[in-house]
């Protein structure tokens, strides 16, 4: 119980400090990739809330982002760049990813979780073929500028709205996962058959888990194409899948803070081998390195930096726990 | 009638291909519960090095073996490397064998570059037949023929040879197998390999048909094939071969008529198979 306060404060504060961050630096560069993070971390959050603590592999979160950042875009664009309207763009991508989710996991979740996987797959390239060929609405691969908000348009003021965001989702979804519906999540990931013998109905969480981790990527994809304010069928394509699985498997599986470690290392870490770029052709290929990164990751550690680092705690209290015990013995011997 | 002869053709190829991706998919997975994301991607390094060998050497038979020798390869490296650590772990498989999906799909770009590769059928296959009015391209007959050769030699083996019995047994009832003194491990890995080299195969044939390779083709290559595993049902042999046809006829008929709809409507069809019938339509476990 200590230890669970004692992160929740550290949480608050890295929050508070990271505020401070626009105060001090003018480099817009700067700000749009710590966006970006915040903005992904809540997208690795989402994909963990499956892949972590419900045990679903989801290879079409893109989908549910692409959503989010479609209907926010179409609006700006098509309707009027205004706070209402991008507020009623990102109500539209959250419906309509909680159709979507719904359907598929309905579907698939009652079979074996290769299905779901292949399945969420398949859907978000079909997501992605139809963006491409609705030319009318998407202008397919070419994509579409688009105005955004005033409000949003300083840089500043929307950095701390992802921050706020980031960090009021953290909270959300810890509640979320740590409620009764969440602890039954956790269970069906460790033996799906004893849930269902002590008489729940495995579909009915994991649909809900499906439906929440989907409707809070569809948020992360409307803040996302606000940043750039730009959109192309990129968002449905398998990388922005791709960023959520490494985000999380290497920040650690199974917890919330795990994915925004994750989503930070990530981020600078494309930043970095982009840059590279120059030196040798090959690391422009950089899906290489995360790839193998990413396999060697779930051969050596299943459990990402968070879950080593926890690890090391644990072994380091046991430690100090067998150190103790036999003196106490000795007293009391 | 003419133009639907020709799209029968075109589908039953299409199919054809389809089906030695997801003949190998569908084994892997019956005999040992493992689904190879990874499996398009062996299809596309077939493509390439048929291509590739086949600029070298100039034989396009040579070219297909030395496909099929990489898929070989690659299956064993596949399955000691990659999923030997994870068995019995279906999240981590299914994880595992993503990121080498991506790996693979990128390694191609790095040696052959991310353009399209363009690719052209031998002498001897290139042109067409006559018939009536009905005009047969000889290269679509060919990977016909391919395809009915490989199902019947598979279909084969699995049905009259004790390889087979091993096999078809594995699929029903591994821990079985296993308790009769068979190293079903073993038997698991020459599959994989096997697999492996049948999805390099369809690769390889798939070049000259569409003209141009690319990396990406695996992946989509691999949602059609999962398409047909979900519709034919996992670990059925004939279910591969049927679903295939269907999903490739669809494919063919639908891209002539109504070019949009194509993977929209297999994705239907897979849709309304896993409403009614989510084991598939030849499943063997019922």
């Amino acid at each position: 119980m200590k230890i669970k306060n004692i992160s929740n404060w550290s949480i608050l504060l890295v929050g508070v400090l990271l505020c401070f961050v626009p105060f001090v630096t003018n480099e817009t560069g700067l700000l749009i990739m710590m966006t970006n993070i915040f903005i992904f971390a809540i997208f690795a959050m989402s994909y963990d809330l499956l892949l972590g603590f419900t045990g679903i592999v989801s290879f079409g979160h893109a989908m549910f982002f692409g959503l989010g950042a479609y209907s926010t875009a179409i609006f700006m664009k098509r309707v009027e760049p205004t706070m209402e309207w991008f507020f009623i763009s990102v109500l539209v991508g959250i419906v309509l990813s909680l159709i979507v989710s719904i359907i598929v996991g309905v579907l698939t979740l009652r079979l074996k979780s290769h299905f779901y996987a292949m399945l969420t797959l398949a859907v978000a390239s079909l997501f992605l073929v139809v963006a491409e060929k609705w030319r009318h609405l998407t202008v397919g691969n070419d994509g579409f500028t688009f105005r955004v908000p005033d409000v949003l348009k300083d840089r500043p003021t929307f950095y701390i709205i992802c921050l706020v965001l980031m960090i009021g989702i953290f909270f959300l979804l810890k509640r979320f996962i740590n409620s009764p519906l969440g602890r039954v999540l956790m269970a069906i990931r460790e033996n799906e058959n004893r849930v269902e013998s002590l008489g729940f109905v495995p579909l009915y969480y994991k649909v809900t888990a499906t439906v929440v981790a989907g409707v809070t990527a569809s948020l992360a994809g409307s803040l996302f194409t606000v940043v750039l304010r730009y959109i192309n069928t990129s968002v449905f394509t398998m990388d922005i899948t791709l960023n959520a699985l490494l985000m999380t498997i290497i920040g650690g599986v199974g917890t919330l803070i795990g994915p925004m470690i994750g989503a930070g290392l990530i981020e600078f870490a494309q930043e970095w081998i982009t840059e590279l770029a120059d030196v040798h052709p090959i690391f422009e290929r950089w899906i290489i390195f995360f790839g193998i990164l990413y396999i060697l990751a779930v051969i050596f550690f299943p459990t990402g930096i968070v879950g080593t680092v926890n690890k090391w705690i644990a072994k380091a209290k046991s430690k100090r726990i067998e150190k103790l015990t036999p003196k106490d013995e000795k007293m009391a011997g | 009638m003419e133009q639907i002869i020709n799209l029968l053709i075109n589908g039953i190829s299409t199919g054809m291909l389809i089906f030695l991706l997801a003949a190998g998919l569908t084994l892997i997975f019956g005999l040992m519960d493992v689904l190879n994301f990874a499996h398009g991607g062996f299809f596309a390094w077939g493509a390439y090095c048929g291509v590739w060998f086949y600029s070298v050497t100039g034989s396009f038979m040579l070219s297909i073996v030395f496909a099929m020798a990489v898929g070989l390869i690659l299956g064993a490296f596949t399955e000691k490397v990659i999923i030997k650590p994870v068995y019995g772990n279906h999240i981590m498989q299914i994880l595992i064998t993503l990121g080498l999906m991506l790996v693979l799909t990128e390694m191609l770009k790095v040696f052959w570059g991310p353009n399209q590769l363009s690719s052209t059928a031998p002498e001897y296959l290139s042109g067409s037949w006559q018939i009536g009015n009905v005009i047969i391209i000889k290269y679509r007959a060919f990977i016909i023929f391919v395809g009915l050769l490989v199902f019947g030699i598979v279909q084969f083996i699995l049905k009259k040879t004790r390889i087979g019995l091993i096999v078809r047994a594995g699929v029903m009832n591994k821990e079985m197998v296993q308790a009769l003194g068979i190293n079903i491990k073993r038997v698991f890995m020459y599959v994989f390999m096997v697999g492996s080299a049948m999805a390099a195969l369809g690769g390889a044939m798939l070049g000259p048909y569409t003209g141009s390779i690319y990396a990406e083709m695996g992946l989509e290559f691999a949602i059609l094939a999962f398409i047909v595993v979900v519709i034919g049902g996992m670990g059925s042999f004939t279910g591969s071969l049927f679903a295939a046809l269907l999903v490739g006829l669809n494919q063919s008929f639908l891209a002539y008529y109504f070019s949009e709809l194509s993977l929209a409507a297999n994705m239907l069809l897979m849709l309304v198979v896993l409403i009614f019938r989510p084991q598939g339509l030849f499943s063997v476990r019922g």
